[in-house]
């Protein structure tokens, strides 16, 4: 029953949107609020989940896109509010609200593994640390579209009128490229822990740490690239539309991953 | 009371016969001097054609904003145009390069000043600037009362409203400007980013100047002749903004560029001074870290090949040209939805001139009520507060309908005459209601325009 609850913001994410038709000078204004709000009715059921059913499995798989929902709002307000860009909600806001739309059409099954305790636990946070990692990443993907349509844009001279104070506020490439590297340093480590947690779970449940399952193979390609692009930006100074592009192909990588091991091939995972 | 505008400006004169008013206007003592000859303009029978009066004086345009006497009813004005016309030029015939506007069309006039529509360059934001210090030195040598005050803070507002309401002033239109702009839009924030400057010219100069208003601190000056340089410093430069500037050996730019975040050039060269092969090892030791340049020097000194190199961007004066034409552009059609506001601000005013002109009517005709109450009632109520209540009650109910409709006639062009019958039915006087010839007098005004300056 709990699951129409998602409903509430999504409704108002879509209908935060609206104010843009109206080509009113506080447009922008009145949809951060509606944003805000919006995300504040998110952090309440996810609180209201938390408080009824605690942090335990076994989990409804629901939940688990809800949270990623908030935790990638979340992440994205505080960026949002850290480096004074919040018009990445702009673009982040309609993944968010896909996420609640999956997470309401999605099977109300429950994700039982038949394990230990300890185990459970691991898998837990397993899955917290990878949601936390993709939403990171989520973050940078869009920021990197955004880059390399800004970039083009100067670099080409075109639409150059557009470029004034207000239309363009808050796109500079540098900005950009910096939440970018903040995304994939911070991202870097959850994902690296999460793996290893994976790891480890399968090694318990399989009784080999290396099962040669899909997911494994393309959870190490999509960390080796991450891994590769933090390497050259720290060491080797890779910045601009190299490091966009590289965050992109990461993300277009895990969505890949992610899909195949949750909705079209579950066996993908591991999961029978 | 009319209002009456008399100028010139880029579009009426050239710039000789705007130089020679200019001239004659260059001191606040020059001026005052002026405003006092127009004040002191008399009839053959003595009276005074202008109550109150502002002159602004720009590099475009000189303007006389006057409020005439009520008995001129503007009849003064060609008077005064042909006498302004004598007084700059010696000669009466000068007096078609001037413009002459009155009552509605001069509001008009100055609201569209104010809001930078009648500019140069639309939406130019000096203007209302010019046009403040012009009202705040009226108002602190007492040329200015209550109308006027009234105007100007009309202009103010609309003004206001034309810049937040509309993007006329959004999008930059001189190069200097633009090329600021544009940095904005590749680095987060200016203040840490160095600039090296290849050449002493103007654009040069006016460009450095945006960079240090928006926080650059570190502004490098490479020069062929290095003293040229030093006296361009020195010469083109306010001592705040010199602390910013270094000036270095024009051989030794090419060690600075792989510090420097922006270079602007403006060099007389006729050939590149920063070719493809030298950005090319500088981008590589700047580890990939975005490097803006701007060749804003005809012929061109930086090689277009270099906006290839990846984190490298080329902006040369045809690039920003072609953004500040757009800009321009767009100007022109937030101009065109300005009007409106402006249009709005004529209207309210014109409508609060108006009501001007019944004040005094309304005034008598309650006096007159009042008279009448106060000998007919004397007899019946003592106490003079009881007495005072029943008077004011009285005149309230009985002249509620009227007065209403004196306000309403106002409003019409034709209902001066039911004012002027009323005035006869009841034997009415009517006062001056802006005070005369007493100018100066509405101090908060001018207090007020000292605190939104």
């Amino acid at each position: 029953m709990l699951k129409e609850l998602y409903l509430i913001p999504v409704a108002i994410y879509i209908f935060s949107y609206i104010p843009f038709l109206f080509k009113e000078k506080k447009v922008y204004k009145v949809f951060l609020s509606l944003i805000y709000t919006g995300f504040a009715v998110q952090t309440s059921i996810f609180f209201i989940f938390l408080s009824v059913k605690g942090l335990t499995m076994p989990v409804h798989i629901d939940r688990f896109v809800f949270f990623n929902a908030w935790i990638l709002m979340f992440i994205v307000v505080l960026f949002g509010i850290f480096y004074k860009a919040d018009y990445i909600l702009l673009y982040i806001t309609p993944l968010v609200a896909l996420n609640l739309l999956v997470g309401f059409f999605v099977p109300h099954v429950h994700i039982k593994p038949d394990m230990l305790n300890t185990d459970r636990t691991i898998l837990l946070t397993h899955i917290i640390l990878i949601l936390i990692g993709d939403s990171l990443f989520a973050l940078a993907f869009i920021v990197s579209l955004i880059y390399i349509f800004q970039e083009r844009k100067i670099k080409n001279k075109k639409n150059l009128k557009i470029l004034d104070t207000n239309s363009g506020r808050g796109y500079n490439l540098e900005l950009l490229d910096n939440i970018n590297y903040q995304c994939l340093k911070i991202g870097f480590p959850f994902i690296t822990l999460g793996i290893v947690m994976g790891l480890y779970l399968s090694g318990s449940l399989f009784r080999t740490f290396i099962v040669v399952k899909p997911i494994e193979i393309m959870s190490l390609i999509t960390w080796l690239i991450y891994a590769v692009l933090l390497h050259e930006r720290v060491a080797k100074g890779l910045r601009g539309k190299r490091a966009a592009i590289f965050s992109v192909a990461g993300f277009l990588l895990i969505l890949f991953s992610l899909s195949f091991s949750f909705y079209l091939f579950p066996s993908f995972h591991g999961f029978e | 009371m009319d209002i009456l505008i008399i100028g010139l400006n880029h579009k009426s004169a050239e710039i000789g016969e705007r130089e020679a008013v200019s001239k004659k206007l260059l001191t606040v003592e020059l001026r005052q001097e002026f405003t006092d000859r127009l004040l002191g303009l008399k009839d053959e029978n003595g009276r005074s054609f202008v109550k109150e009066a502002v002159v602004l004086t720009t590099c475009n345009r000189s303007e006389f904003i006057m409020n005439l006497s009520s008995w001129a009813h503007g009849k003064g004005g060609h008077i005064i145009k042909n006498y302004i016309a004598k007084y700059f030029f010696g000669d009466a015939a000068e007096e078609n390069i001037f413009y002459m506007y009155l009552n509605e069309d001069a509001a008009r006039h100055l609201f569209s000043v104010a809001s930078s529509l009648d500019s140069m360059i639309i939406g130019e934001p000096q203007i209302l600037g010019q046009l403040k210090e012009a009202y705040n030195e009226a108002c602190k040598f007492k040329k200015s009362g209550r109308f006027l005050n009234k105007l100007f803070h009309k202009a103010f507002n609309c003004a206001k409203t034309v810049r937040t309401e509309t993007r006329i002033a959004a999008s930059p239109v001189s190069v200097s400007y633009a090329a600021v702009e544009l940095s904005k839009k590749i680095f987060n924030s200016l203040d840490e980013k160095k600039v090296l400057l290849l050449g002493a010219g103007e654009m040069g100069k006016l460009t450095v100047k945006h960079f240090i208003k928006n926080g650059v601190r570190n502004i490098y000056i490479a020069n062929r002749t290095k003293e040229n340089a030093d006296k361009f410093v020195e010469e083109s430069f306010a001592a705040s903004e010199r602390e910013y500037l270094n000036v270095i050996d024009f051989s030794e730019y090419y060690k600075l560029l792989p510090q420097s975040d922006i270079v602007l050039c403006s060099t007389g060269s006729e050939g590149y001074v920063l070719k493809y092969a030298d950005i090319l090892p500088v981008i590589k030791i700047r580890k990939q870290k975005p490097l803006f340049l701007i060749d804003i020097s005809m012929p061109r000194n930086i090689d277009p090949e270099i906006n290839k190199i990846p984190n490298v961007y080329l902006f040369d004066i045809d690039d920003i040209g072609k953004m500040i034409e757009g800009n321009i552009e767009i100007r022109k059609q937030e101009a065109d939805a300005a009007k409106e506001f402006v249009e709005t601000a004529v209207k309210d005013f014109m409508s609060w001139k108006e009501s001007l002109n019944v004040v005094p009517v309304i005034i008598s005709l309650r006096k007159k009520v009042k008279d009448i109450l106060e000998i007919e009632l004397s007899g019946y109520i003592n106490d003079k507060k009881e007495k005072d209540l029943v008077i004011n009650s009285l005149t309230n109910k009985i002249l509620h309908e009227p007065t209403m409709l004196i306000k309403k006639a106002s409003a019409n062009p034709e209902g001066s005459n039911s004012i002027e019958t009323l005035k006869a039915l009841f034997n009415l006087d009517s006062e001056d209601p802006t005070g005369g010839d007493k100018r100066g007098e509405d101090e908060n005004a001018c207090k007020y325009i000292k605190l939104i300056k």
